[in-house]
C-alpha cells in the first residue's frame, strides 16, 4: 500500500508515495537526472547505465536514483561534486564508445547523450579518455530503419520493448564484457530474425543505434 | 557455417534425444546446453534453435547465454583440444610464453582451430594445479612446467609438428 | 522431533561403519594422494605401480585413494601405515622409489625414512608435523581429514565422528543451531566476511514457505584452489555443513554451484550426495527427524562474475549471469525469487565443528572480530606451495615465510597478491600485518576467498597488475558503464605502460578511474576490478615510473622492454644448447664459435636462458633492450 509522502529534492518540497522510485519523482517534478536505461513500467530497474547517481543524506556514498525508493523526510542533491564527478567519468566513457559524427546521425538534435550534454554541460569528446576505435556491420535490411551498434550505449531499452509490448523475441544481447552487443539470433540480419518491423524499438532507443532511414 | 552432408542429422537426433532427458523449462538451458556440447564437441545454431522450440524461448535467449559463458563453444574444437592455464601462478611463470609458444607451433590464435580440425588452442582461468605452473590440459590430462621445449614434446607426442627439427639438428 | 530416534540412527550408521573400517585395522594400508593436484602430477600410475608392485611380490596390503594433505609441493605423495610403524607420510614418488618401499618396507622392516617427509601419529623415531615450522603455526580444523581419509566412502567419514554433528543439530532444533552460529561470529569465507548468522537469520525470517540453500563453489579466483580441493577431498563436511544450514534456515531444497573445470570435484559431490541419501542422511526425514531435504549438482558454464549472488541465480534460472541491483537480498528474493541463503563452500565446513564443539571453542580460536581459521591456496613463488590453515590473526611473513618456508632459490620476496582480482598486491613492509577480513582490507587488499600468490624479484608489478585487468576486463559482465568501459580503459593504459608506451599523465587517470569505478559499479566484480591497480600504485608507483620514463621494466618480464644478449666471454665454443633450445632460430653460431642472438628474430620466451648450463650463465637479460647494442658495442 502506498502512502503520501513529502521528500526534498535540491531544496524542493516534494510530496509523493511510497511505491515510487526516486529518479521518476525527480523526473516528474521537473528536476532532470541523467539516464538511459531507465524504464518506468518495469519493477526491476536495470541499473546499467550509471548516470543517474544522486546524494542522500545520511548516507556516505552517491547512489543511483532510479533503484531508490523514496522515503519520508529523505533530502536529495542531483548536483555534488561527487555526483558531478561520477556522472562526467560514466558519460566520457560511453562517449568513449559511441561514434561521434552527430551532423550525420538521424537522432541529431534528438539524442539523449546530447541532452545529457547540455544539462550537465558536458563535452562530447573527452580530454582524458581515449576514443576506441572499433568497426561494427550496420544492419540496415529493414524496410524503413536500421541498426548500427557502434552508437549503441546497451541501454536494453530495445530489447525491454521487444519482449514486454512487441512480444517479438527478435533482439536480445550476446557475448559478454566489452563484446556485448545487442544481436538478433546467432546475429543474423533483421529480416531473417523474428523482427516484425513494428518499429517499437527504433522509437524506444535514446540514441541513434537504432533509427529511421528517412 | 555451413553444416556438411549429414551432420544435420546428428545434430538433430543427439539434440532430440539429449531434450528428452530434461523437463521443457528454462532452468534447465544452462545444463541443456552443456550436455549438447558434451556429445557434439560445439553447440551448432540448428541445436540451439531446437533447444529454444522445447523450452518456448525466444531462440536469442539460447544464444545469448551460449555466447556469454566460457565454456561454450560455437564452432568446432579441435580433435585434442589444448588448454593453457592462465591462472596467477601459471601467467606467472610463463604461461603467456607456453601460449605463444603453441601459436607460432600450431599456427593458429588463441581461440582457433587448425584448418584440419585436428588441434585447437585455448585458454583457461586456472585448473586448480597451482604448483605445477604453468600447466596445460590436453583432453583430461594436465601437463606441468610447460616450457617452450615441452611444448614441442607435447606437440610431437599427438603429431601435431613434424620432428623435422631434431633431424636437422642430426644433419 | 525424536531425539532418541535420531540418536540412534546415528549410531546405528556409525557402528556400522566401523565395523566396515575395522577390517583395516593390523593390516597394511597405502593411501594414494589422488586429488585433481595428485592427479596431475601423476598419483594415478603411482598407485597402479603400488598395486603391480605388490601383486609382483605377492604381498597382502590394501591401496586406497585419499584427497589432498595440502602439501601439494611434495606431490605424488603417499601414506603407508603398517602395523608396527607409525604412519608414514612419502612424497615425491617415482615408479623406482614405489619399488624400492615396497620391497624394503612393505615386504622388508625398513621404512626407508631417508625418503619419508613425515610421520602422523607421535613416535619415539620419526618427526611428526608439529615438530616443522609449518605444524606449529598451522591449525587445522576444516583441513582435518583432508588427505586422511577416502573421500569415496561415506564410511570413513562417519567413522571420524562425521554427520555427529547433523545428529546434533537436529537434536538442538532450528533456533538453538541459530544461537549457537550467531554467538561464534562466524564470517562468510567467500571473501567479505559478511557474518553468516545474519545470513541465515534473514533467510530464516524471510516470508515463504519454500526457502533454498546454495553453496558456491564457483571458485574463480585464478589463483585459489582451496574449495576444489576440500571437495574432492572431504566432500561430506561440506554437505553436513549444508544440511545443517538447511534445516536451521528452513530449507527444503539444496544445490551446489561448481565449475565446470573441477570434474573431479564434481563426481566426488554426486557420489557423496547419492550416499548420504542411501544412508539416510538426506531425503526424506534425515535420521528420523522428520525433516526432508534434498540436495542437488548446477554445474557452472564459466564465469567468474557468478560469484556475485544475483549472477549466480539468473545462471541457474538459464539466464546470462548478469548481477542485479541489490536491494532486494538473496536472502528475501533469490533462487525461483524465493528466500535463498547463498555460502562458501568453507563457510559451511565450519558449521559442523561449530554445532559439535560449541561457539566458545570457535571464539577461542583467531582474533576478536575474526573466529576461527583461514584457510589459503598458497602458490607463486614459495617453497611449500599448496593448502593451508592458520589461525586469524597469524602474520603474512609467519604464513609466508615459515608455514611456506620462504622463496625458493634465493630470490628476494618482492609482493604477496592475496584475493586475486578483486584484491592486492601487498609489500614485505606489510608482512606484519595480521591476517584478518579488516587488516587486509585496511592495507587495500582482501581476504578474498583464499587464492594467496608469492611474488618475487623477477616479478613484474605493472605484469600483474595488467594481468588481473585482463581477466576482469574479460569477465565483466558487460552490463554496466564502469566495469565494461572502464576495465577496458585501465587495461588499455596498463598494456601501454608494459610495452614503454606510457606517459605520467595516464598514471593520474588510473587512480582517478579507479576510483571512479569502485564507487561507480553495478557489483562487485567492477567495485574491485581496481584493487589490484590501487595496491601496486601505492606500494610499487617507482616501477610504474621506470616502466613509462626510463622504457625499463627492473623486474625484466616485460616482453616489449626486455632483450636476451649472450656474453662472449662467458659463452663456450663447445656447447650448442641454446641453439637448439631456440623455438624460432634466433641464435646462432659466430664465425669464432660462439653463439649470439639475432634481435629480430628473438621472441622473448626465456628458453635459452633456461637453458644455458649452470656453467656458463652466458644468457643475460637486460632492459631497456638497448642496452644489447651498448654491450655488443663494449665487447
Amino acid at each position: 500500500m502506498s502512502e503520501k509522502i513529502t521528500i526534498t529534492i535540491d531544496g524542493k518540497e516534494i510530496t509523493t508515495d511510497t511505491e515510487k522510485k526516486l529518479l521518476w519523482v525527480a523526473l516528474d517534478n521537473d528536476i532532470y537526472i541523467p539516464n538511459l536505461c531507465a524504464i518506468r513500467e518495469e519493477e526491476r530497474p536495470y541499473a546499467g547505465c550509471r548516470l543517474c547517481f544522486v546524494e542522500i543524506e545520511g548516507l556516505e556514498e552517491p547512489v543511483t536514483s532510479c533503484t531508490q525508493p523514496v522515503t519520508e523526510g529523505m533530502v536529495v542533491k542531483t548536483r555534488t561534486p561527487q555526483v558531478d564527478r561520477l556522472v562526467k567519468t560514466s558519460f566520457e566513457l560511453l562517449l568513449s564508445d559511441h561514434r561521434l559524427q552527430c551532423n550525420k546521425c538521424p537522432k541529431n538534435k534528438a539524442c539523449e547523450l546530447q541532452k545529457i550534454a547540455r544539462e550537465r554541460k558536458l563535452k562530447l569528446k573527452s580530454k582524458r579518455i581515449k576514443h576506441l576505435e572499433r568497426t561494427f556491420q550496420i544492419d540496415d535490411s529493414p524496410e524503413s530503419f536500421a541498426l548500427d551498434p557502434s552508437r549503441c550505449v546497451l541501454c536494453n531499452r530495445c530489447v525491454w520493448v521487444d519482449r514486454n509490448v512487441a512480444k517479438a523475441g527478435c533482439l536480445g544481447f550476446s557475448y559478454r564484457g566489452i563484446n556485448r552487443i545487442i544481436t538478433t539470433f546467432n546475429n543474423v540480419e533483421l529480416t531473417k530474425s523474428a523482427c516484425t518491423q513494428c518499429t517499437l524499438c527504433v522509437e524506444a532507443c535514446p540514441v541513434g543505434a537504432l533509427y529511421f532511414k528517412e | 557455417m555451413e553444416l556438411l552432408e549429414g551432420e544435420k542429422e546428428v545434430i538433430v537426433n543427439y539434440v532430440e534425444g539429449i531434450l528428452e532427458e530434461f523437463d521443457p523449462v528454462q532452468e534447465n538451458l544452462v545444463p541443456i546446453l552443456q550436455e549438447v556440447q558434451e556429445r557434439l564437441g560445439y553447440i551448432p545454431a540448428l541445436a540451439m534453435e531446437m533447444i529454444a522450440t522445447a523450452l518456448d524461448l525466444p531462440p536469442v535467449d539460447v544464444y545469448g547465454p551460449a555466447t556469454f559463458y566460457n565454456q561454450f563453444r560455437l564452432v568446432p574444437p579441435g580433435k585434442y583440444q589444448f588448454k593453457v592455464c592462465m591462472g596467477t601462478a601459471c601467467y606467472m611463470a610463463g604461461g603467456q610464453i607456453a601460449l605463444d609458444s603453441f601459436e607460432r607451433r600450431l599456427n593458429i590464435k588463441e581461440g582457433e582451430t587448425t584448418p584440419d580440425r585436428e588441434f585447437g588452442l585455448e585458454h583457461v582461468t586456472c585448473v586448480g594445479c597451482c604448483t605445477l605452473a604453468p600447466v596445460v590440459m590436453v583432453g583430461d590430462q594436465v601437463e606441468g612446467h610447460v616450457t617452450p621445449t615441452r611444448v614441442d614434446g607435447i606437440l610431437l607426442a599427438y603429431d601435431a609438428i613434424t620432428d623435422e627439427k631434431e633431424n636437422e639438428g642430426d644433419k | 522431533m525424536n531425539s532418541t530416534a535420531i540418536e540412534n540412527n546415528y549410531n546405528k550408521l556409525k557402528a556400522r561403519a566401523e565395523k566396515n573400517l575395522g577390517s583395516l585395522e593390523n593390516k597394511t594400508v597405502i593411501w594414494v594422494g589422488t586429488a585433481t593436484c595428485g592427479r596431475a602430477a601423476g598419483a594415478v600410475e603411482i598407485k597402479k605401480f603400488f598395486e603391480e608392485e605388490l601383486q609382483n611380490n605377492d604381498l597382502e596390503a590394501q591401496v586406497l585413494e585419499t584427497g589432498c594433505m595440502g602439501h601439494c609441493y611434495a606431490d605424488p605423495m603417499a601414506i603407508i601405515s603398517k602395523p608396527g610403524f607409525p604412519p608414514l607420510c612419502y612424497g615425491y614418488l617415482d615408479e623406482g622409489l614405489v619399488k624400492r618401499l615396497v620391497q624394503d618396507f612393505i615386504k622388508g622392516d625398513d621404512p626407508c625414512y631417508e625418503y619419508a617427509l613425515v610421520a602422523l601419529e607421535p613416535n619415539d623415531i620419526f618427526p611428526t608435523f608439529e615438530d616443522f615450522p609449518r605444524g606449529l603455526h598451522e591449525e587445522k580444523i576444516i583441513l582435518e581429514h583432508c588427505g586422511f581419509i577416502d573421500p569415496e566412502q561415506i564410511d570413513h567419514y562417519l567413522a571420524t565422528d562425521g554427520y555427529a554433528a547433523l545428529a546434533r543439530a537436529l537434536m538442538m532444533g532450528p533456533d538453538k543451531i541459530m544461537e549457537e552460529i550467531n554467538n561464534s561470529n562466524l564470517r562468510g569465507r567467500g571473501g567479505a566476511g559478511f557474518p553468516a548468522g545474519l545470513k541465515w537469520e534473514a533467510t530464516k525470517k524471510a516470508e515463504g514457505d519454500i526457502k533454498y540453500v546454495i553453496c558456491n563453489a564457483d571458485e574463480g579466483d585464478p589463483g585459489a584452489f582451496m574449495d576444489r580441493s576440500i571437495l574432492e577431498s572431504d566432500p561430506h563436511l561440506v554437505l553436513e555443513g549444508m544440511i545443517i544450514c538447511a534445516y536451521a534456515v528452513g530449507a527444503s531444497k539444496g544445490y551446489f554451484y561448481i565449475r565446470s573445470e573441477y570434474p573431479q570435484a564434481i563426481k566426488q559431490l554426486k557420489r557423496s550426495i547419492k550416499q548420504a541419501n542411501e544412508m539416510g542422511l538426506l531425503g526424506k526425514s534425515i535420521l528420523g527427524s522428520g525433516f526432508d531435504f534434498d540436495l542437488e549438482v548446477f554445474v557452472g558454464a564459466g564465469a567468474f562474475v557468478c560469484g556475485e549472488g544475483s549472477a549466480l541465480i539468473n545462471s541457474m534460472e538459464g539466464k546470462m549471469g548478469m548481477p542485479e541491483h541489490k536491494p532486494p537480498r538473496l536472502a528475501v528474493q533469490g533462487f525461483r525469487n524465493r528466500p535463498t541463503a547463498l555460502n562458501n563452500v568453507k563457510t559451511l565446513c565450519y558449521v559442523p565443528y561449530i554445532i559439535s564443539k560449541g561457539a566458545d571453542w570457535f571464539n577461542s580460536i583467531g582474533t576478536p572480530g575474526n573466529p576461527g581459521t583461514a584457510v589459503f591456496a598458497l602458490a607463486g613463488k614459495v617453497a611449500n606451495a599448496g593448502i593451508v590453515e592458520v589461525p586469524m590473526g597469524t602474520t603474512l611473513r609467519h604464513l609466508i615465510f615459515e608455514v611456506g618456508e620462504g622463496i625458493p632459490r634465493d630470490k628476494a620476496f618482492k609482493a604477496v597478491q592475496i584475493g586475486g582480482p578483486s584484491g592486492g598486491c601487498l609489500p614485505e613492509s606489510a608482512l606484519d600485518i595480521p591476517i584478518d577480513f579488516d587488516s587486509l582490507q585496511e592495507a587495500g587488499a582482501i581476504m578474498g576467498s583464499g587464492g594467496m600468490v608469492v611474488l618475487d624479484e623477477d616479478d613484474c608489478m605493472v605484469r600483474i597488475a595488467r594481468f588481473f585487468l585482463t581477466f576482469t576486463q574479460q569477465e565483466s559482465c558487460g552490463k554496466c558503464t564502469f566495469c565494461r568501459l572502464g576495465t577496458k580503459h585501465m587495461l588499455d593504459i596498463l598494456t601501454a605502460i608494459t610495452r614503454g608506451e606510457g606517459e605520467m599523465e595516464s598514471l593520474e587517470l588510473l587512480s582517478e578511474l579507479s576510483e571512479d569505478i569502485k564507487v561507480g559499479s553495478l557489483c562487485n566484480l567492477g567495485k574491485t576490478a581496481p584493487n589490484p591497480i590501487l595496491t601496486t600504485l601505492r606500494y610499487f608507483y617507482d616501477e610504474y615510473k621506470a616502466h613509462i620514463e626510463e622504457k625499463r621494466c627492473p623486474a625484466l618480464m616485460c616482453p616489449e622492454l626486455i632483450a636476451y644478449f649472450i656474453a662472449p666471454q662467458k659463452c663456450s665454443k663447445l656447447c650448442n644448447v641454446c641453439v637448439g633450445s631456440c623455438p624460432v632460430e634466433a641464435i646462432y653460431n659466430r664465425d669464432d664459435g660462439l653463439k649470439a642472438i639475432d634481435q629480430e628474430k628473438c621472441v622473448k620466451c626465456d628458453n635459452c636462458l633456461k637453458a644455458c648450463p649452470t656453467d656458463y650463465n652466458a644468457v643475460i637479460k637486460v632492459s631497456p633492450p638497448h642496452l644489447v647494442k651498448e654491450m655488443e658495442e663494449a665487447m
